[in-house]
Protein backbone atom coordinates (compact mmCIF):
# COMPACT_ATOMS: atom_id res chain seq x y z
CA UNK A 1 0.00 0.00 0.00
CA UNK A 2 1.19 3.08 -0.83
CA UNK A 3 0.46 6.61 0.61
CA UNK A 4 1.09 10.28 -0.29
CA UNK A 5 0.58 13.80 0.93
CA UNK A 6 1.16 16.59 -0.01
CA UNK A 7 1.56 20.19 1.24
CA UNK A 8 2.10 23.64 0.13
CA UNK A 9 3.20 25.87 2.71
CA UNK A 10 4.00 29.62 3.05
CA UNK A 11 7.65 30.71 3.34
CA UNK A 12 6.98 31.66 7.56
CA UNK A 13 8.40 29.32 10.23
CA UNK A 14 5.03 29.04 11.63
CA UNK A 15 4.23 26.79 8.67
CA UNK A 16 6.63 23.93 10.41
CA UNK A 17 3.36 23.10 12.33
CA UNK A 18 1.46 22.18 9.29
CA UNK A 19 4.68 19.73 8.62
CA UNK A 20 5.00 18.05 12.14
CA UNK A 21 1.28 17.51 12.20
CA UNK A 22 1.05 16.20 8.64
CA UNK A 23 4.13 13.73 9.57
CA UNK A 24 2.83 12.60 12.46
CA UNK A 25 -0.46 12.02 10.73
CA UNK A 26 1.68 9.49 8.80
CA UNK A 27 3.56 7.88 11.34
CA UNK A 28 0.45 6.94 13.44
CA UNK A 29 -1.56 5.45 10.47
CA UNK A 30 1.60 3.97 9.45
CA UNK A 31 2.79 2.46 12.30
CA UNK A 32 6.13 4.12 12.17
CA UNK A 33 8.95 3.30 14.76
CA UNK A 34 9.48 6.33 16.98
CA UNK A 35 13.15 6.69 15.46
CA UNK A 36 12.31 6.65 11.90
CA UNK A 37 9.35 9.84 12.74
CA UNK A 38 11.87 11.29 14.57
CA UNK A 39 14.65 11.67 11.50
CA UNK A 40 11.34 12.32 9.01
CA UNK A 41 10.44 15.60 11.23
CA UNK A 42 14.39 16.62 12.03
CA UNK A 43 14.84 16.33 8.32
CA UNK A 44 11.89 18.66 7.32
CA UNK A 45 12.13 21.24 10.10
CA UNK A 46 15.97 21.73 8.80
CA UNK A 47 15.78 21.76 5.19
CA UNK A 48 12.25 24.20 5.38
CA UNK A 49 14.15 26.67 7.56
CA UNK A 50 16.78 27.04 5.90
CA UNK A 51 14.64 27.34 2.59
CA UNK A 52 13.06 30.08 4.70
CA UNK A 53 15.67 31.57 5.98
CA UNK A 54 18.50 31.92 2.72
CA UNK A 55 15.59 31.36 0.10
CA UNK A 56 14.61 35.43 -0.33
CA UNK A 57 16.10 37.20 -3.35
CA UNK A 58 15.95 40.70 -4.28
CA UNK A 59 13.31 39.88 -7.00
CA UNK A 60 11.41 38.15 -4.50
CA UNK A 61 11.65 39.44 -1.30
CA UNK A 62 8.55 38.81 0.48
CA UNK A 63 9.43 34.97 0.07
CA UNK A 64 7.81 32.09 -1.76
CA UNK A 65 6.21 29.23 -1.90
CA UNK A 66 7.55 25.73 -0.97
CA UNK A 67 5.55 22.65 -2.51
CA UNK A 68 6.22 19.39 0.23
CA UNK A 69 5.79 15.94 -0.79
CA UNK A 70 6.06 12.53 0.90
CA UNK A 71 5.36 9.39 -0.77
CA UNK A 72 5.42 6.32 1.58
CA UNK A 73 5.66 2.89 0.15
CA UNK A 74 6.65 -0.61 1.59
CA UNK A 75 10.15 0.18 1.11
CA UNK A 76 10.83 3.86 1.61
CA UNK A 77 9.60 7.34 2.39
CA UNK A 78 9.98 9.71 -0.38
CA UNK A 79 10.50 13.32 0.46
CA UNK A 80 10.41 16.31 -2.26
CA UNK A 81 10.64 20.22 -1.09
CA UNK A 82 10.23 22.47 -3.95
CA UNK A 83 10.73 25.85 -3.39
CA UNK A 84 10.83 29.14 -5.56
CA UNK A 85 13.79 31.11 -3.81
CA UNK A 86 17.29 31.92 -5.67
CA UNK A 87 19.78 29.00 -6.04
CA UNK A 88 20.80 26.91 -2.84
CA UNK A 89 22.02 23.11 -3.77
CA UNK A 90 22.52 22.69 0.17
CA UNK A 91 24.15 19.07 -0.41
CA UNK A 92 27.16 20.86 -1.91
CA UNK A 93 26.90 24.40 -0.52
CA UNK A 94 26.13 24.01 3.03
CA UNK A 95 29.11 24.66 5.32
CA UNK A 96 30.15 21.31 6.55
CA UNK A 97 30.47 22.04 10.45
CA UNK A 98 33.41 21.46 12.59
CA UNK A 99 32.51 18.03 15.02
CA UNK A 100 35.77 17.82 16.36
CA UNK A 101 36.24 21.52 18.31
CA UNK A 102 36.41 21.73 22.25
CA UNK A 103 33.43 23.96 23.57
CA UNK A 104 35.18 27.23 23.52
CA UNK A 105 36.18 27.00 19.42
CA UNK A 106 32.97 24.95 18.61
CA UNK A 107 30.81 27.26 16.01
CA UNK A 108 27.46 28.02 16.84
CA UNK A 109 25.18 26.64 14.11
CA UNK A 110 25.88 25.19 10.53
CA UNK A 111 24.61 21.52 12.18
CA UNK A 112 21.11 21.21 10.10
CA UNK A 113 22.12 20.10 6.66
CA UNK A 114 24.60 17.80 8.22
CA UNK A 115 22.46 16.06 10.65
CA UNK A 116 20.00 15.22 7.47
CA UNK A 117 22.48 13.99 5.41
CA UNK A 118 23.59 12.01 7.91
CA UNK A 119 19.93 10.77 9.02
CA UNK A 120 18.93 9.83 5.48
CA UNK A 121 19.28 6.92 2.98
CA UNK A 122 19.66 9.66 -0.30
CA UNK A 123 19.52 13.48 -0.64
CA UNK A 124 19.32 14.92 -3.76
CA UNK A 125 19.40 18.72 -5.04
CA UNK A 126 18.61 20.20 -8.89
CA UNK A 127 18.12 23.32 -10.00
CA UNK A 128 14.78 22.88 -12.00
CA UNK A 129 14.04 26.57 -13.90
CA UNK A 130 13.76 29.05 -11.13
CA UNK A 131 13.42 26.17 -8.57
CA UNK A 132 14.97 24.25 -6.00
CA UNK A 133 14.10 20.84 -5.93
CA UNK A 134 15.50 18.20 -3.47
CA UNK A 135 14.28 14.91 -3.16
CA UNK A 136 15.28 12.50 0.21
CA UNK A 137 15.13 9.04 0.73
CA UNK A 138 14.90 6.93 3.79
CA UNK A 139 14.34 3.11 3.32
CA UNK A 140 12.55 1.53 5.93
CA UNK A 141 13.08 -1.67 7.65
CA UNK A 142 16.75 -0.96 9.25
CA UNK B 1 7.51 24.63 25.81
CA UNK B 2 7.47 23.73 29.33
CA UNK B 3 10.51 23.99 31.29
CA UNK B 4 10.42 22.65 34.77
CA UNK B 5 13.21 23.83 37.22
CA UNK B 6 14.44 22.87 40.75
CA UNK B 7 17.54 23.04 43.00
CA UNK B 8 19.37 20.87 44.82
CA UNK B 9 22.10 22.70 46.96
CA UNK B 10 24.06 24.39 43.99
CA UNK B 11 23.20 22.67 41.27
CA UNK B 12 20.32 23.87 38.97
CA UNK B 13 17.92 21.34 37.56
CA UNK B 14 16.44 22.35 34.38
CA UNK B 15 13.68 19.46 32.80
CA UNK B 16 12.03 20.92 29.37
CA UNK B 17 9.01 19.22 28.46
CA UNK B 18 8.16 18.22 24.96
CA UNK B 19 9.91 19.65 21.83
CA UNK B 20 12.77 22.36 21.14
CA UNK B 21 12.69 23.61 17.98
CA UNK B 22 12.84 26.16 15.48
CA UNK B 23 9.90 27.38 16.71
CA UNK B 24 10.25 27.58 20.63
CA UNK B 25 13.97 27.36 20.66
CA UNK B 26 14.24 31.23 21.92
CA UNK B 27 11.97 30.42 24.38
CA UNK B 28 13.95 27.88 25.56
CA UNK B 29 17.53 29.65 25.72
CA UNK B 30 15.35 32.76 27.48
CA UNK B 31 13.63 30.61 29.80
CA UNK B 32 16.96 28.25 30.60
CA UNK B 33 19.22 31.68 30.93
CA UNK B 34 16.73 33.20 33.39
CA UNK B 35 16.71 29.97 35.39
CA UNK B 36 20.08 30.09 35.25
CA UNK B 37 21.49 32.39 38.38
CA UNK B 38 24.75 33.63 39.90
CA UNK B 39 24.46 31.36 42.34
CA UNK B 40 24.14 28.07 40.24
CA UNK B 41 27.52 26.54 40.56
CA UNK B 42 26.66 23.76 37.97
CA UNK B 43 23.75 23.33 35.69
CA UNK B 44 21.89 19.52 34.97
CA UNK B 45 19.59 19.56 32.11
CA UNK B 46 17.41 16.08 32.55
CA UNK B 47 15.99 15.00 29.14
CA UNK B 48 14.07 12.53 30.09
CA UNK B 49 10.99 14.03 29.08
CA UNK B 50 12.38 15.92 25.84
CA UNK B 51 10.62 13.67 23.36
CA UNK B 52 12.21 16.08 20.21
CA UNK B 53 15.40 18.12 19.36
CA UNK B 54 16.33 19.46 16.19
CA UNK B 55 20.10 21.98 15.39
CA UNK B 56 17.80 25.34 16.38
CA UNK B 57 17.93 23.10 20.01
CA UNK B 58 21.26 22.33 19.75
CA UNK B 59 22.49 25.80 19.40
CA UNK B 60 20.84 26.62 22.58
CA UNK B 61 22.55 24.28 24.20
CA UNK B 62 25.96 24.86 22.63
CA UNK B 63 25.36 28.67 23.63
CA UNK B 64 24.73 27.77 27.38
CA UNK B 65 27.57 25.68 27.25
CA UNK B 66 29.89 28.00 26.27
CA UNK B 67 28.24 30.70 28.69
CA UNK B 68 28.74 28.17 31.88
CA UNK B 69 32.47 27.54 30.85
CA UNK B 70 33.13 31.00 30.96
CA UNK B 71 32.06 31.57 34.63
CA UNK B 72 33.68 27.95 35.64
CA UNK B 73 30.45 26.63 36.60
CA UNK B 74 30.08 22.98 35.53
CA UNK B 75 27.10 21.65 33.21
CA UNK B 76 26.13 18.03 32.87
CA UNK B 77 22.70 16.31 30.90
CA UNK B 78 20.94 12.92 31.66
CA UNK B 79 18.79 10.92 30.52
CA UNK B 80 18.35 11.17 26.98
CA UNK B 81 15.98 9.06 24.77
CA UNK B 82 17.47 6.93 22.04
CA UNK B 83 16.94 9.51 18.99
CA UNK B 84 17.96 12.29 21.14
CA UNK B 85 21.19 10.51 21.99
CA UNK B 86 21.99 9.72 18.53
CA UNK B 87 21.65 13.58 17.60
CA UNK B 88 24.16 14.53 20.35
CA UNK B 89 26.28 11.89 18.78
CA UNK B 90 25.82 12.54 15.12
CA UNK B 91 26.58 16.28 15.69
CA UNK B 92 29.92 15.13 18.32
CA UNK B 93 28.05 16.95 21.19
CA UNK B 94 29.08 13.49 23.44
CA UNK B 95 32.74 14.60 23.01
CA UNK B 96 32.07 18.03 24.76
CA UNK B 97 28.70 17.64 27.16
CA UNK B 98 29.28 15.18 30.31
CA UNK B 99 25.83 13.22 29.04
CA UNK B 100 24.48 10.61 31.88
CA UNK B 101 22.20 7.51 31.93
CA UNK B 102 20.07 8.90 34.83
CA UNK B 103 19.73 12.00 37.09
CA UNK B 104 20.89 10.26 39.87
CA UNK B 105 24.61 9.32 38.20
CA UNK B 106 24.83 13.27 36.63
CA UNK B 107 24.37 14.36 40.09
CA UNK B 108 27.10 12.76 41.33
CA UNK B 109 29.51 13.41 38.85
CA UNK B 110 28.23 17.50 39.29
CA UNK B 111 29.18 16.98 43.11
CA UNK B 112 32.09 14.92 42.39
Amino acid sequence: MSRRISLRLESRPEELSRIEAAVEDMAVSEDWPQDFTFRIQLALEELIVNVINYGHSEENPEGHEIEVEMRSDEEALTIEIVDDGQPFDPVNDAPKPDIDAGIEDRPIGGLGVFLVQKMMDEMRYRRDGDRNRLTLVKRKGE
Amino acid sequence: MPLNTARENEVLIARPEGRIDALNAREFQSELSAAIDDEAGAVLLDLEDLSYISSAGLRVILLVAKDLRKRDAKLALCSLQAPIREVFETSGFDQILALHASRAEALAALRG
